[in-house]
């Protein structure tokens, strides 16, 4: 614990921050000396996502004691991630306190060539701190009860059925929707699908039965279900989710459809970062993936476990990327 | 008038070129009629249309606000004050906020027909006083560039 | 009854010594921040949050915390917009359009107050709004789709054209560049790219602070050199601070008008305090503007977009309340706030926490009558920007301006582009293209095209989802009745004019 600058300074309490910082230096030795200045680059505007990911890692760091200073959260928007992505790898590649939020939606942009001239081995990939799942989600009052009532409809017109989602063509949204239909045997070009801009606006063009599927996330549509107002068909991951609420909702995979669609968030720092900094910021994010406090936390922002970190985490994503630029060569999105 | 002119064909230029790039929009999937480049299009061009009815019709051509006659000396100092801001651009990561910031009020001081005793404070102050009140803060995080191996 | 018990409870926290001070301590540091172009609500709200949290206020005073800091922020923006015509955001746009030439005339003071006093109008008429129709509003703002949105941004434009006074084919031009210009980046029903050049930097767009500031304040830079080689000075608020009795019912009926169309349209998630003070602005120079007096300093052209924008934050509270969506970039982030308190806003947050949701309603209230206790006396220290020497102040607004541009991307590309866009604002403000028709255009331009093809791709391109639905089939009619109403108006002055003659 840092000595909180907020409230008035006792003796006691004076003594006591100096044996925490005195404690605190007599612990450094077993690590390497924490960086300077951390900053979280969140790469969008305040209050989406990446903003949510950047504050978990700040307040889990401090809480835990792996920082001393406060970290900064910055934000850089700009094609889901690719201003900062350019930014790290060229201009502020050394810079050993900032790590950068990355979620799949990144993976995938950076797979059909959205990113630049940086490919996926421009960044040293840190860590995956949590996860969401697609999923289908109806009004309540809607007539598909399941999977299987909305392939029929699907397969008897597709034209019939109105999707939404909350990304353009090519999106994460997009790409499960693309999926499913494929899995229906239908071409992804015959769906009736509508592009909203962001989690907030299908959600509210749901309730308003202006669209009548929602292709979105997992960690979004939950407080919603809470409240009655819909209905999750399936959710794209490969088993059950834990949680009371999520536990009921069924996968696809359970109803005979092979879609898993893990939405991964967590952070990469620059290239030209020092070995010794990055492994210091791996075993920080080793140390802090353990405690139940973060744990707790990453419950909290409506997200599931998933954790990993250093090489194990670069083989994730070297897979994913190639797995992503298959599927959008299948797809035609890139030639 | 004929500056007016010049800038209303230099739009119009802009405009048709942007209208040829338009026009090779083309979408992998689309799932509305009207794609990704009509909109556009129909801007540009109409656009177009209105520039080319203010080039025939000089009578619509109304001037500005207080719109005297930019003489030589005006439109010098308008160019040399984009040049600062241009430079200030360039410099604001490499040299990092405080000293280009620094520079860059000095020189706008002058410019604006401060003395160089009174722009130099104004410098000093501005640079680190808006580096103080932003970043430390307003949690707005700036380059510290060549500073950055002091630690504030 | 439930409500106002509710609402009893709310004010009665909201009153407490403490959440009052609080409350004057946040519409201060609001107003601060809300000064500085290119900074709002959004870094004040952010840059507030931890530190609530770190001292460890309780919810209700956080809460009244960041409604305070919110609705300062707003009035601060109307500041920069008044006394320097850099409106700082959006929905401040409308206010240069009268609010500057009032500060030329040396009624800077007068502005202030009328717009103090407007919004706190606009703030209780929003107040009472969401009290009576609260179970209401949710089905209000779920109603509109995308052709619903589509034919409200055609009104809008169409309300546009009212601007155009004396110079219509330039304020087309100028308002169609706007709607050009919102199509830069990448195009979110298809995910093409369009007009980036290749550049990361505009892969979503232009970014709104870089334009605004772009074409206000490095134009406005410009200007004041060329000023300051004539030698002319800035001119100052001179002798009465506050607006009489006479100018505050001269702008009663508008305060009344303005605050019911921003209460309707800040409801609306998205576009809500622009388009609502833009259309109050539009409608109130449609049925007032006899003399030509709007845009020449005239009191109803600020009391309206200020009176409608301040209602429209109050309303856009309900989308974040009722259904957990956030109706702008600032709720966005006040719904972050709220999820630190372990409050989750949605669809239950009105039966499971109503004492939250009141006692937010109440602090909203409470900081708008705050804010007009706090900024009346500060008026005149606010007017004293203007006595600042050219050579401190340009240098301190062009610092201050980089800042709030580089806070977007933190990337030099954006100040680059500021410059570009600055340039050609000031060209085009020296051969009379009006900036503020620009700005709209650029606004309602994207949602414009991107809710006519989402209406298109739900209705597998058939053009009747565009007049399906009574709400569609009422903002034709609007729409109508605007392009009609001064038609009918020139036609009954010629008339006039001939029975005179005759």
């Amino acid at each position: 614990m840092s000595p909180s600058t907020f409230q008035p300074f006792s003796g006691a309490r004076l003594l006591l921050s100096v044996a925490c910082l005195l404690g605190l230096a007599v612990a450094q030795p077993a690590m390497s000396e924490e960086p300077r200045r951390p900053e979280c680059i969140a790469p969008a505007s305040p209050g989406g996502g990446f903003d949510l990911t950047c504050k978990l890692a700040q307040s889990a760091l401090v809480q835990q004691g792996l920082l001393s200073s406060p970290m900064r959260v910055t934000y850089m928007p700009g094609g889901i991630g690719a201003v900062a992505y350019n930014a790290v790898a060229a201009q502020r590649s050394g810079e050993e306190g900032t790590i950068v939020a990355w979620s799949s939606g990144s993976l995938l942009n950076l797979a059909q060539g959205k990113f630049g001239r940086f490919d996926e081995q421009a960044v040293k990939w840190l860590a995956g701190v949590g996860t969401t799942y697609g999923a289908l989600v109806v009004r309540a009052d809607s007539p598909f009860q399941d999977l299987d009532d909305l392939v029929d409809a699907l397969k008897s017109n597709p034209g019939e059925v109105v999707i939404g989602a909350g990304g353009t063509v090519g999106s994460q949204d997009w790409m499960q929707t693309a999926l499913m239909a494929r899995a229906a045997g239908i071409d992804p070009r015959a769906m009736r699908y509508v592009a909203m801009e962001g989690g907030g606006e299908l959600i509210t063009a749901l309730l308003g039965s202006h669209i009548q599927v929602a292709s979105s996330d997992i960690a979004d549509t939950m407080p919603h279900v809470e409240s009655g107002d819909v209905r999750v068909l399936a959710v794209f991951a490969e088993e059950r989710l834990p949680g009371e609420l999520a536990s009921q909702v069924p996968t696809a995979i359970e109803q005979g459809y092979d879609i898993n669609w893990p939405v991964v968030r967590g952070f990469y720092v620059g290239p030209d970062v020092s070995e010794e900094a990055y492994d210091w910021w791996v075993e920080a994010f080793d140390t802090l993936l353990e405690t139940e406090e973060f744990a707790q936390l990453r419950a909290d922002r409506d997200m599931f476990p998933f954790a990993m970190t250093g090489d194990e985490l670069r083989q994730y994503v070297d897979e994913q990327v190639a797995l992503y630029r298959q599927m959008a060569t299948e797809f035609g999105l890139i030639q | 008038m004929i500056y007016q002119r010049v800038f209303l064909a230099v739009l119009l230029l802009v405009c048709a070129i942007l209208a040829v790039i338009a026009f090779g929009y083309h979408a992998p999937f689309s799932y509305e009629p009207v794609g990704p480049r009509a909109y556009p299009l129909l801007l540009l061009t109409l656009i177009m249309a209105g520039t080319l009815y203010l080039l025939f019709r000089p009578g619509t051509i109304t001037l500005g606000e207080g719109d005297e006659h930019l003489d030589r000396h005006v439109l010098a100092k308008i160019t040399l004050c984009v040049v600062l801001f241009t430079i200030f651009a360039a410099c604001y990561e490499m040299l990092g906020f405080i000293v280009s910031s620094f520079g860059f009020a000095v020189l706008m001081g002058r410019l604006y027909g401060g003395t160089w005793i009174a722009s130099l404070i104004g410098g000093v102050l501005m640079s680190i006083g808006f580096y103080w009140l932003f970043d430390r803060i307003l949690d707005v995080p700036l380059p510290l560039g060549i500073l950055s191996s002091l630690e504030f | 009854m439930e409500t106002l018990s509710y609402l009893g409870q709310g004010f009665g926290v909201a009153t407490t010594p403490f959440n009052l001070f609080t409350a004057l301590c946040g519409t201060l540091i609001g107003t601060i921040v809300g000064l500085l172009p290119g900074l709002g609500p959004i870094n004040g709200v952010a840059l507030l949050i931890p530190i609530a949290f770190a001292l460890g206020l309780p919810p209700e005073t956080a809460l009244i915390l960041l409604a305070a800091v919110y609705l300062g922020c707003e009035y601060g923006g109307r500041i920069s917009s008044i006394l320097l015509n850099i409106p700082g955001e959006a929905s401040a746009v409308m206010t240069t359009l009268d609010g500057y030439p009032l500060a030329r005339q040396g009624k800077g003071g007068i502005a202030l107050s009328i717009s103090a006093w407007s919004s706190f109008i606009g703030g209780l008429m929003a107040t009472i709004g969401v009290v009576i129709f609260a179970p209401l509003l949710a089905s209000w703002a779920v109603a509109f789709g995308p052709a619903e949105y589509f034919a409200l941004m055609v009104f809008a434009i169409v309300c546009l054209a009212g601007m155009a006074g004396n110079k219509p084919l330039k304020t087309a031009v100028a308002a169609m560049i706007g709607l050009f210009l919102s199509s830069v980046g990448i195009d979110s029903n298809s995910g093409v790219y369009r007009f980036t050049f290749g550049s990361l930097g505009l892969s979503d767009g232009i970014q709104f602070v870089v334009l605004v500031l772009g074409l206000f304040s490095v134009s406005e830079i410009l200007v004041l050199l060329e000023r300051t080689h004539r030698g002319q000075k800035a001119i100052q608020a001179s002798g009465r601070m506050l607006f009489n009795l006479k100018e505050g019912a001269s702008v009663f009926l508008t305060n009344l008008r303005g605050g019911a169309i921003g209460f309707f349209l800040g409801i609306l998630p998205g576009a809500g305090a622009t388009l609502a003070s833009a259309v109050a602005y539009m409608s109130e120079k449609r049925i007032n503007d006899q003399e030509g007096t709007f845009g020449k300093g005239d009191l109803r052209g600020l009391a309206a977009p200020e009176t409608a924008n301040s209602a429209s934050a109050c309303g856009s509270m309900v989308p974040m309340l009722t259904l957990g969506v956030p109706g702008s970039g600032t709720t966005a982030v006040m719904l972050g706030a709220l999820t630190l308190y372990n409050i989750t806003p949605g669809p239950l947050l009105f039966q499971n926490q109503p004492d939250i949701v009141w006692g937010l309603i109440a602090s909203l209230f409470i900081a708008n009558l705050m804010l007009i206790v706090m900024n009346v006396p500060m008026i005149r220290i606010f007017t004293k920007i203007l006595a600042v020497p050219y050579w401190a102040l340009v240098p301190a607004i062009a610092i201050i301006t980089s800042i709030g541009v580089y806070a977007v991307h933190a990337t030099t590309f954006d100040l680059f582009l500021m410059i570009a866009i600055g340039v050609i604002g000031y060209i085009l403000r020296k051969f009379d293209f009006p900036l503020s028709a620009i700005l709209l255009g650029f606004i309602l331009g994207g949602l414009m095209e991107q809710n006519l093809r989402r209406a298109l791709s739900i209705s597998n391109g058939d053009l009747g989802i565009l007049f399906s639905s009574p709400i569609c089939w009422g903002v034709w009619a609007l729409t109508a009745l605007m392009i009609v109403l001064p038609m009918l108006r020139g036609w009954r002055r010629r008339l006039r004019t001939v029975r005179a003659g005759g």
